[in-house]
C-alpha cells in the first residue's frame, strides 16, 4: 500500500549522521524521551476524560498545566525526527510505515490542537467526552507503532 | 549450568524461538514496549518535575503522586514484560552485548532507588506538610530522572552493537 513513490536527488553518504557513531543513537534517545513526555502528558488528559484518573482536577486544568510539557515534547520530537530522516531520506519517503506515520502524526497534531483542545477546555460531563480521549490514545499509539514498523516493512 | 547456558536455554524455548522468527509479533511487542514508555516515562518525568517544583505547583504533591501511581504501575508492567520478551528472544546474542549489562545494572539501581526512597513516594502527604520539599525528595527526583534517561540510552544502544563474527553462534 505504497502511498507515493518519489526520489529526491540527495546522497546522504556525507551526512554526519552516517559518519559518526554517536549522533544517530543520540537523536533517537531525544526522539524517545520527547515522545514519552508529549504523549505521556496527553495520555493523562485522555485518562481524565475517560474518568480513569486525575479525578481531583478538571480536564481544562490539566490541559493548561501540561500544555508546556506537551509542546516541549513535540518540539524535541519534531527537531530530532527530521534530522533522523536526513540520514536516508529516500528510504523513508518510500517506506509505507513511514508514510502512514506522517499522516497519523499530522492527524494527531491537528486533532490535539482542535477537537481535543476544545473538549478538554469545555470540562463537559457528557459521556461522549470519553470517546475523545479514546481517539486521542488510538492516534498516538498508531504513530508510535508505525514508527517501529518502519524498520520491519 | 553456566549463565551462558541458561541464556542459551531461554533463547531456545519455544515462545522465544517463535518470537525471534515472527514477522509481525516482534514489532507489535516493541510497540508495547515503547507505548509503555510513552505512558510511563512521561508520568515519571512529571512526578519528578512536581517534586522539584518545575510543574503543577498548584496541586499538592500528594495529588500528583497518588493519582499517577496506578498508571505508572500499569505502564511499568507493560514496558517490563514486553522488554523481557524481546530480550528472551535473543538472550544468547545479548550475552555479549555490553549495553544490556549496563541496562541490567541501571535496572538494579532503579530497584535500590525504590527501596531507599520508599518513604518519598509512599507518603507524599508528608512532603506537602513540610515547610519545604525535603532534600531527600529532591535527590530522589533527580536520581530517578537520570536513571530513566540512562535506561532509555542504554536500551537504544543495545541495537547498535552487533555480535562479532568470531562469537556468533553457529546453528
Amino acid at each position: 500500500m505504497m502511498l507515493l513513490q518519489y526520489h529526491i536527488p540527495y546522497d546522504p553518504y556525507h551526512n554526519p549522521l552516517n559518519n559518526n557513531e554517536w549522533s544517530f543513537p543520540l537523536l533517537e534517545v531525544i526522539h524517545i524521551v520527547g515522545f514519552a513526555i508529549a504523549i505521556g502528558s496527553i495520555f493523562m488528559q485522555d485518562l481524565r476524560m475517560m474518568g480513569m484518573g486525575w479525578r481531583k482536577q478538571l480536564p481544562s486544568e490539566l490541559r493548561k498545566d501540561f500544555a508546556p510539557w506537551t509542546l516541549g515534547g513535540f518540539v524535541a520530537v519534531l527537531l530530532s525526527g527530521p534530522l533522523i530522516w536526513t540520514s536516508d531520506p529516500n528510504m523513508y519517503i518510500n517506506n509505507p510505515a513511514f508514510q502512514f506515520k506522517m499522516i497519523a502524526l499530522l492527524v494527531g497534531l491537528l486533532y490535539h490542537y482542535t477537537i481535543h483542545r476544545k473538549v478538554t477546555m469545555a470540562d463537559s460531563s457528557a459521556r461522549a467526552v470519553a470517546l475523545v480521549g479514546v481517539v486521542s490514545i488510538a492516534l498516538w499509539v498508531s504513530v508510535i507503532a508505525s514508527g517501529i514498523f518502519i524498520a520491519f516493512v | 549450568m553456566s549463565l551462558f547456558e541458561v541464556l542459551q536455554w531461554i533463547q531456545s524455548t519455544r515462545p522465544a524461538t517463535a518470537l525471534r522468527g515472527s514477522g509481525l509479533t516482534y514489532p507489535i511487542i516493541m510497540t508495547g514496549h515503547l507505548t509503555g514508555m510513552g505512558l510511563f516515562g512521561g508520568m515519571i518525568a512529571i512526578t519528578d518535575a512536581r517534586l522539584l517544583g518545575f510543574a503543577m505547583r498548584k496541586y499538592p504533591i500528594a495529588d500528583v503522586v497518588n493519582q499517577l501511581r496506578v498508571w505508572k504501575r500499569i505502564g511499568g508492567v507493560l514496558t517490563i514484560s514486553c522488554g523481557l520478551m524481546i530480550w528472551a528472544s535473543k538472550a544468547e546474542f545479548y550475552y555479549y552485548n555490553p549495553y544490556i549489562w549496563a541496562k541490567w545494572s541501571l535496572l538494579t539501581l532503579v530497584g535500590v532507588h525504590a527501596l531507599v526512597f520508599r518513604s518519598v513516594y509512599s507518603k507524599p502527604e508528608a512532603l506537602d506538610a513540610a515547610p519545604q520539599v525535603p532534600v531527600k525528595a529532591k535527590v530522589a527526583a533527580w536520581l530517578s530522572l537520570f536513571l530513566w534517561l540512562g535506561l532509555v540510552t542504554a536500551g537504544r544502544l543495545i541495537g547498535y552493537w552487533d555480535v562479532p563474527d568470531r562469537l556468533r553462534p553457529k546453528y
